[in-house]
């Protein structure tokens, strides 16, 4: 969950249309029409990236009048649902996936079942990546792909999809990186051995 | 105990992101000592640089000599003199001693490359963390455009990525970073979040980090335990794209005394072991004195994010999670976003901090993290230092529960009522020596013989032992 008490605002007349702020928009609140961003206040998270990114110094964060709350509560949602999906991932639901907004595991898969079929979806949902927006990608990727979401990269270097996770690791991988404490972790992080590698034929 | 007069710390550089500079705390309380890590540590060696301003050409020159003696004796025959060749740099070096020392690295590595190969298409990378003007002020502050002859650009974790096919799979890099042919991995050894890397291959961190994109970032922070995401650097560094472009590294040295020299050569590996069994020395040596603070406010002096300023040569964090031997790697989980459901971690929380005053510091970057307000008092002193941070996207919260103070002496004497503490530390930048007050001093003095024998005889052996250095 997000309290975005910010919202991104910026001036016209001097953009260039370079789209850089509609690129680094983690929750798909910008979008060019005529060479001009247009942003969508109920979408936009507050970050901020798009006001740092801009080339031109032309944009800026201003207060919303009321603030947003993101949010996907769980009484929203099948949490049956929710658990086999962070089950299939291999993550587990208390885990803070963002820990700038503390927004946990069980809220981004929550989003995932509750619709959201891409990664710009979950931040708009969940407000995860309002802060950083760095280390809470992974995880929220592994959960659309556990979920069956096209993951297919939108282009233009938004998103990768990488969701690497430590049950993924291959015997060999092991092998050759013994000094890794790969499968002490393992045992730390899953005493239960209930995950195991991401299936790659996911429907 | 030769505990000094304050001491000023290196300057800093002015940011975008942090507040008007202001003074600090050794020029405004007259109460507050600087203590020489040779009063608790005998054994620390004499650092190449003295970390004061006044001393900073000399400093700078010796960083020259010791660069040009440690390249001497590297093998440059895989730069031709047709080469364009990058120099990767990450932006922590530059919050090192004012970030001096490191630049002066850099520009060094140019200067012998040129001499040695011929090679004149020298290209300095500088890899930021999220704010996407730092790089520009980084290259104006320490005059890399003039010395690059303006070959100088700055990537970032959200700049076009290239994958990268590893022993592990794909990951991805920062195009930019590759976009000529070699590169060289010119790095400094802070061990920064320690409580993180746990000192395990903590050379090839870049290679998931400051060169990588941040699906790479994410997977290493957050899909592996503190120990096992070690195999994600490690695996990026051998792969083919890495090796096919790599000639060699050059990294700044530290102790938590300062600069002590520059190791260079094209095994990184080497490098690693090498800083490894120093820092575990040195480093875990000051690691566990923090260990001994069981109350204490701190202060934020300097001009980077709060948590990664220095004092004594360690970062904040550090004390944030002295609660636990970042070292012992038989210690699963000291910090870490991937939890365990049997060893649950909140690392933003240290019930011995009693409290955090903001002298200054940069606001940005999800730094202090949203729950460190929420547990530790924080006070902001001066208006426009809490204004940024009412405008920080990345602390949304941060100002709903931190109070603004007009001076630093009430932010101390409310934070130190309220957290029933005399004790103060300051996090602006020093090596060599920690600036707290005299209480803090007293206590760290009289723990420290204990603490260095407890290092040396028990927990060395065993930090080396586990990292196959003993």
């Amino acid at each position: 969950m997000a309290i975005v008490k910010l919202v991104a605002d910026y001036n016209a007349d001097p953009c260039t249309g370079c789209k850089l702020c509609d690129i680094v928009c983690p929750s798909g609140a910008i979008r060019m029409e005529a060479r001009k961003p247009v942003i969508a206040d109920d979408l936009c998270i507050g970050c901020g990236r798009c006001v740092d990114r801009c080339p031109e110094n032309i944009m800026w964060m201003k207060p919303r009048d009321e603030p947003l709350v993101t949010t996907v509560r769980a009484e929203e949602v099948d949490q049956d649902a929710v658990a086999a999906l962070l089950l299939k991932a291999g993550i587990e639901a208390s885990v803070s996936v963002c820990v700038c907004t503390l927004t946990p595991a069980s809220e981004i898969a929550g989003a995932v079942i509750k619709g959201a079929q891409t990664l710009e979806e979950v931040c708009a949902m969940t407000g995860m990546r309002s802060g950083c927006g760095i280390y809470c990608v992974a995880p929220a990727l592994r959960l659309l792909e556990a979920a069956g979401r096209d993951m297919t990269p939108p282009g233009q270097h938004r998103w990768y999809p990488t969701t690497l996770s430590l049950f993924d690791l291959s015997d060999e991988v092991c092998a050759r990186y013994p000094d890794a404490y790969i499968a002490e972790d393992r045992e730390v992080f899953d005493p239960g051995h209930k995950y195991g590698p991401l299936p790659k034929e996911i429907v | 105990m030769t505990a000094l007069a304050a001491i000023k710390p290196p300057a800093f550089m002015h940011s975008d992101y942090g507040p008007a500079l202001r003074p600090h705390v050794s020029e405004t309380l007259d109460s507050m000592v600087s203590v020489p890590l040779t009063d608790f540590f005998p054994s620390f060696a004499p650092p190449i640089t003295s970390g004061y301003p006044e001393t900073l050409e000399a400093d700078l020159e010796r960083v020259r000599a010791e660069t040009r003696k440690s390249l001497a004796l590297v093998d440059m025959s895989n730069i031709a003199a047709t080469d364009s060749v990058n120099i990767l740099a990450s932006e922590h070096g530059f919050g090192l001693m004012g970030g001096w020392p490191y630049a002066e690295m850099i520009k060094t590595i140019r200067e012998v490359v040129i001499e040695r190969t011929g090679c004149r298409k020298i290209h300095l990378r500088l890899a930021i963390y999220r704010g996407f003007r730092e790089a520009d002020e980084v290259a104006e502050h320490f005059g890399f455009n003039e010395a690059f002859e303006g070959r100088v650009k700055g990537l970032g974790p959200f700049d076009q990525g290239v994958e990268v096919e590893t022993a592990i799979g794909p990951m991805y890099l920062i195009k930019r970073a590759f976009d000529a042919p070699k590169f060289i991995h010119a790095y400094y050894d802070d061990p920064r979040e320690m409580y993180f890397n746990r000192l395990l291959y903590k050379s090839f961190k870049s290679f998931c980090m400051s060169y990588a994109r941040y699906e790479t970032r994410s997977v290493y922070h957050s899909m592996f335990g503190n120990r096992s995401g070690s195999v994600i650097p490690r695996a990026l560094f051998d792969s083919d794209f890495i090796q096919s472009r790599y000639t060699f590294s050059s990294v700044l040295c530290t102790t938590p005394m300062g600069v002590v020299g520059v190791d260079a050569t094209t095994d990184l590996y080497a490098i690693d072991r090498r800083i490894t069994k120093s820092h575990l020395e040195t480093y875990g040596r000051m690691q566990r004195l923090f260990a001994e603070i069981k109350d204490c406010v701190a202060v934020w002096d300097g001009g980077r994010w709060g948590y990664y300023l220095h004092g004594g040569g360690l970062i904040f964090g550090t004390l944030l999670t002295n609660h636990s031997d970042a070292f012992d790697l038989d210690q699963p989980v000291v910090a870490g976003f991937m939890q365990s459901p049997t060893n649950p971690v909140n690392f933003s929380r240290n019930k011995n901090l009693r409290g955090v005053v903001v002298n200054q510091a940069w606001v940005g970057a999800g730094i202090p993290y949203v729950t460190m307000p929420f547990t530790t008092p924080m006070y902001i002193v001066g208006e426009e230092q809490a204004q940024m941070w009412r405008e920080d996207p990345t602390n949304p919260l941060l100002m709903d529960r931190a109070k603004v103070v007009d001076s630093l002496e009430q932010g101390i004497t409310m934070a130190c009522e309220k957290g029933q503490t005399d004790k103060l530390i300051v996090f602006d930048g020093s090596y060599g020596h920690l600036t707290c007050n005299q209480q803090l001093a007293d206590l760290l003095k009289e723990r420290a013989p204990a603490v260095d024998k407890q290092v040396g005889e028990e927990l060395l052996p065993k930090w080396l032992a586990q990292r196959g250095l003993a």
